[in-house]
């Protein structure tokens, strides 16, 4: 199963590919979608360049990335693992 | 230092307005990204894995106290309340909005900074000695050559649309501390015949994915003819260099695959030409450039400094601190002092805006408002009166930034990672935190000595790998992060590129194999032999041994 994300155009944060292809900024709320579908919503939001900035598709399994860039989609996901960003994140 | 004239001004204002435009432009969707990707990188802007990316540039690495408030300002108020120093001693901030880069770029203007430069295919922001005009061992200030070529090379347009990237770093004494042989062009101060500056030029180095030491081009180019020598360099590899493959359009792959020789024949057929032209560098210009960076009005000063010796003997940190961290000065009675930004445990090269903050007024109240950006991500303060190192490393101490480690094991170069660049195939920041924890003690590493252990997360080797004494690579094995280990590598005078010593760790076995590496350098070592020396000497199979014998052991 795939999930559709990109940076968001106005800040650079990662998003997603939600319900009725609206942006949503948490893995957790992204549709996970058969591969067909997949590729009719990455060419849907890829028309959409004011909020997905270079779209693609992640593999997944449920919601969680089970492609061989997996890590980086975790980290995508949820921040940088370490350091001072942390501090500042909103609980 | 240098300050900005009225076209300095108007050029850094002019882009601003022009980025302004673009980044609005971009944010109405009138461009698209592929449209705006090489506009924004010609103003330091990335698109990283969590967010915009903008690196600003700190030329030669030298700032001063307004400054580094105006860089605290924008880290509280665009980013997230830090930056981040780089191996090319500029700061980055990982964390700004796309429509906050304008004002970022005006505040930046305020204080005559810029990002302009520190991306895209274009000649990179000039590093050189942390030490230059300070270090006793110097033939002279670099800073003014490195002033001349930033005026030079900046929107350059016969180098605005290189093949690449092109890093050029100056030093002006025989010990190399910018690492000059890593780089594009290398630019050694030395004297000419006829006892006028000159410059003993490199070509051909560089990192990444191939590669390679820097050659001697020319044994010594006289000063006046600098400029029209680099471009001659420039030209020849711009009309030569491969455009084809960005893996092998680097000058070091041209150089290395005709030969230094054939390279050297065909630079020097541009500059039997140029260097009769205007780009001679009248003496006048460069006496006017050199005034900028006259030595600060030092007090004449006894060597030795009765608090200095006091507070060693009273304060044992102190002591360590003062081995470590504050180096010989030319003037007597003063010294330079190593600001480390890698505490235990914690992110090379991060530093808040409050210690910005804190470390500006250090500047201001004992170093003659001077700072410069290390490559080897730290901050120094070059020139400060030993009678006045007490109680600034007191301050330092309240501030967090009085870690007693520079140049020993726990002052580890490493790239952002995984943890934010687009790039990376593995995290470089939690491996050298790891091993910043385990070495800790700071008896273990006085007892070590002198290490450059550098970290990268990925084959472009931003954190300068292969020239570590040990190099830690980050590779990615079927999405498993797994960590590759040199040995012998050198950033210096004796630049070398280190060893591959076997197959590839993960990551919680970095920290336990380096450390086996240094215990076993420590079993072997002769007198007075630095670690890298020990390398030199004994060759990489008695630290191989000692990086997997663990691991063969429970294989």
């Amino acid at each position: 199963m795939k999930i559709v994300t990109a940076n968001r155009l106005s800040d650079g944060r990662v998003i997603y590919a939600g319900v009725d292809n609206q942006p949503v900024d948490r893995l957790d709320h992204a549709s996970v979608l058969d591969e067909a579908t997949a590729e009719i919503v990455l060419a849907e939001v890829a028309g959409r360049p004011d909020i997905f900035v270079n779209p693609y598709l992640v593999e997944v399994q449920d919601h969680t990335p089970s492609g061989r860039d997996r890590l980086k989609e975790r980290i995508r996901a949820t921040g940088p693992t370490v350091g001072n960003s942390l501090a500042r994140e909103p609980a | 230092m240098y300050r900005y004239d009225e076209f300095d001004h108007a050029l850094v204002r002019e882009r601003v307005t022009e980025f302004s435009d673009q980044v609005a432009r971009r944010a109405s969707g009138t461009l698209t990204e592929d449209e705006f990707k090489p506009l924004r990188l010609m103003n330091g802007v990335y698109l990283q894995l969590h967010a915009y990316m903008v690196r600003v540039a700190i030329p030669y690495g030298t700032f001063n106290s307004r400054q580094m408030r105006q860089l605290a300002h924008i880290a509280r108020t665009y980013d997230k309340g830090y930056g981040h120093f780089t191996t090319r001693t500029n700061i980055q901030y990982n964390w700004p909005a796309l429509t906050d880069l304008p004002a970022i770029l005006s505040d930046l203007a305020d204080v005559e900074m810029h990002a302009i430069q520190t991306s895209g295919n274009c000649i990179r922001n000039v590093t050189t000695d942390v030490f230059a005009g300070a270090a006793d061992d110097e033939i002279e200030d670099p800073r003014p050559w490195c002033e001349i070529i930033r005026q030079w090379s900046t929107i350059h347009p016969e180098f605005s649309f290189l093949p690449r990237k092109f890093k050029i770093a100056v030093i002006g004494a025989e010990k190399d501390r910018a690492a000059i042989r890593t780089h594009d062009v290398g630019l050694q101060i030395v004297r000419g015949e006829d006892g006028g500056t000159a410059f003993r030029v490199f070509v051909g180095g560089g990192q990444g994915r191939l590669p390679h030491i820097g050659q001697e081009i020319a044994s010594s180019v006289p000063a006046a003819e600098l400029l029209a020598y680099l471009t001659a360099i420039l030209r020849a590899w711009n009309l030569l260099g491969r455009r084809d493959n960005i893996h092998k359009a680097r000058i070091k792959i041209l150089v290395a695959s005709v030969g230094l020789d054939a390279f050297r024949e065909e630079v020097d057929r541009h500059y039997a030409t140029l260097r009769h032209e205007d780009l001679r560098i009248p003496d006048d210009e460069a006496e006017r450039i050199k005034a900028y960076f006259a030595p600060p009005s030092f007090e004449d000063l006894p060597k030795a400094s009765a608090p200095f010796d006091r507070a060693l003997l009273a304060d044992p940190d102190f002591a360590r601190f003062a081995r470590n961290n504050v180096r010989r000065h030319r003037q007597a009675g003063y010294a330079s002092v190593v600001v480390s930004l890698k505490p235990v445990g914690g992110v090379p090269g991060d530093i808040t805006a409050d210690q910005m903050d804190a470390v500006a007024d250090l500047a201001e109240r004992y170093g003659f408002d001077e700072l410069r950006a290390a490559y080897e991500q730290n901050l120094v303060l070059p020139h400060v009166k030993l009678d006045d190192v007490p109680a600034l490393w007191r301050a330092l101490l309240e501030a967090g930034l009085a870690t007693a480690n520079a140049d020993l094991a726990t002052d580890v170069i490493a790239c952002p990672g995984l943890d934010y660049c687009s790039l990376a195939n593995a995290r470089s920041i939690p491996v050298a935190q790891a091993l910043s924890k385990r070495l800790a003690d700071m008896d273990y590493q006085e007892r070590l000595g002198p290490v450059r252990i550098n970290m990268s997360g990925c084959i472009n080797a931003c954190g300068h790998h292969h020239v570590g004494h040990i190099g830690v690579l980050g590779v990615d094995r079927k999405g498993e992060e797994y960590y590759q280990i040199t040995v012998g590598g050198s950033p210096d005078e004796q630049a070398a590129l280190g060893d591959i010593v076997g197959k590839s760790l993960p990551a919680d076995e970095v920290a336990p194999a380096i450390q086996r590496t240094l215990d076993r350098y420590l079993q072997i070592r002769a007198e007075g032999e630095r670690f890298i020396d020990t390398v030199r000497r004994v060759g990489p199979d008695p630290f191989r041994d000692a990086i997997y014998e663990t691991l063969d052991a429970t294989a």
